[in-house]
């Protein structure tokens, strides 16, 4: 995972710049700039229909956009370009709401697929690599288990582990812990923790206040399609500069 | 008059139904891969295709059967191709099914969870790679007892290729009947064979359904 390191240029990891998205009349993003460093994380918050999740989605190109220009490790998205967006894809991993692991495969193939096709990796190596990445998540005896056995929280860490495989330098969380009980969110949000603590660039759509607190470096509040306010969570939670912010946050208590 | 014993009408449906079961298997085979890539043409997005099939199936759907074997049988005869009634019918009944397997399937593939796509296209893999490891194993699974049920459909379909002159099971029950003066007899024989051949499958389809449902 530290091999991306090396070959990387300066500058940020991923470039947003003047993106617009509409569905049907309704505009969703109305001209988003974003940069963000490489081993940044970024919380996005915002009531829902601000966009937020439109935003993420766009990254690697699970939503088309209208206008601007959006960029992963100096790879422009392409959406029409197959092989482009094959690459593009490798860079950026997702994890999402509601887990879609594949339910007809048990955990580890789950984890040893998309590196099987996508990049090759074949036998003994994959399974190692497998292994080693449920061991990170805490969930090495689960190699053999199904989908459908596992708590929420296991099959959202043993996705966690699948989109790691890609070896992605970039890792977007849609919500991720939305779909859980409470008392299963902890065991998932230390996993994105220690990805933050090893230096992963991270940008996850949040409802976790204390969380994007604690781990985030850099806070986006976006409202109405727009990123509204942004800055570190010290000064952005403890002085919001928006009336619509500062609403926001205390509609939370 | 030629006495036939019972034996005489079961073992000449027997040889007739050979055909059925022939017929049968060319239109479901055909059928299927004709089908299958009509719904790959859509689901990859290729231009046009959408519209294309849906028209495609609405055309096969909406007109009966038997109109279109006749249009096969005669419709190629116009054309100058002189066809027998055994091409013909597989080609009327290849076409049919066709249509409304690649319909039955893209029901199926649509009742794969939209999350499904966005996992695999996340993870990088391309059309051909989803389709293959991530949304046609679950689609298989869901498909089982619709296309069980459309196959019980096509072989009951064959008989109306009696029509055109095609000597399946049901022609030659006719022309059974037509010499021995037992109708009840011959066309209760033609029933049970029928039913012999499609309950061994529904049979079939429901022990594949369980053990979908126990191991993966």
């Amino acid at each position: 995972m530290a091999a991306d390191a090396q070959a990387a240029p300066m500058g940020p990891i991923v470039s947003i710049e003047g993106l617009r998205k509409s569905f049907g009349a309704n505009e969703v993003l109305k001209g988003i700039d974003l940069h963000v460093q490489r081993g940044e994380v970024v919380a996005i918050i915002g009531k829902s229909g601000s966009g937020k999740s439109t935003l993420l989605r766009c990254i690697n190109g699970l939503e088309t956009f209208d206008h601007g220009s959006l960029q992963v490790d100096g790879l422009p998205l392409k959406h029409h370009d197959a092989k482009a967006m094959r690459a593009l894809r490798q860079r950026v991993g997702m994890i999402f709401q509601s887990f879609n692991l594949f339910p007809h495969l048990n955990v580890g193939r789950n984890v040893m697929l998309a590196p099987g096709l996508v990049k090759k990796a074949q036998g003994d190596a994959a399974a190692l690599q497998a292994h080693a990445l449920l061991q990170r998540v805490g969930l090495a005896e689960k190699f053999d288990a199904w989908p459908d056995q596992l708590s929420g929280g296991q099959q959202q860490r043993v996705a966690i582990a699948r989109a790691l495989a890609m070896e992605p330098s970039v890792m977007l969380c849609d919500e991720i812990t939305s779909a859980l009980d409470p008392e299963l969110v902890g065991e998932v949000l230390r996993v994105v923790e220690s990805l933050a603590d090893e230096g992963m660039t991270l940008l996850m759509v949040t409802h976790e206040m204390n969380f994007a607190r604690k781990v985030a470096d850099r806070v986006v509040f976006m409202h109405a399609g727009r990123i509204h306010e942004m800055g570190a969570p010290a000064t952005l939670f403890a002085d919001p500069q928006t009336p619509e912010l500062k609403q926001f946050l205390s509609a939370l208590h | 008059m030629v006495d036939f014993t019972l034996w005489d009408i079961v073992r000449n449906l027997l040889l007739a139904a050979r055909w059925t079961v022939g017929l049968s298997l060319v239109a479901f085979v055909g059928g299927g891969i004709v089908g299958l890539l009509l719904l790959l043409l859509r689901l990859a997005k290729v231009p046009g295709a959408d519209r294309g099939v849906a028209a495609y199936v609405q055309l096969f759907q909406g007109t009966p059967l038997l109109m279109q074997l006749f249009l096969a049988y005669f419709g190629l005869a116009l054309l100058g191709l002189n066809v027998s009634a055994w091409v013909a019918a597989s080609l009327a009944l290849t076409l049919y099914a066709s249509a409304f397997l690649t319909e039955i399937w893209r029901g199926c593939v649509n009742a794969v969870p939209k999350g499904q796509w966005e996992a695999a296209d996340s993870l990088a893999l391309s059309f051909g790679e989803t389709m293959r490891h991530v949304i046609g194993p679950q689609a298989m699974r869901i498909a089982v007892p619709p296309t069980v049920g459309f196959l019980v459909q096509v072989i009951k379909g064959t008989a109306l290729a009696s029509v055109i002159g095609f000597i399946e099971l049901t022609k030659a029950g006719t022309m059974i009947t037509n010499a021995t003066f037992k109708p009840f007899t011959v066309y209760a024989c033609v029933a049970l064979l029928y039913f012999a051949l499609c309950w061994p499958i529904s049979a079939a389809s429901r022990r594949l359904e369980r053990s979908f449902k126990n191991g993966r």
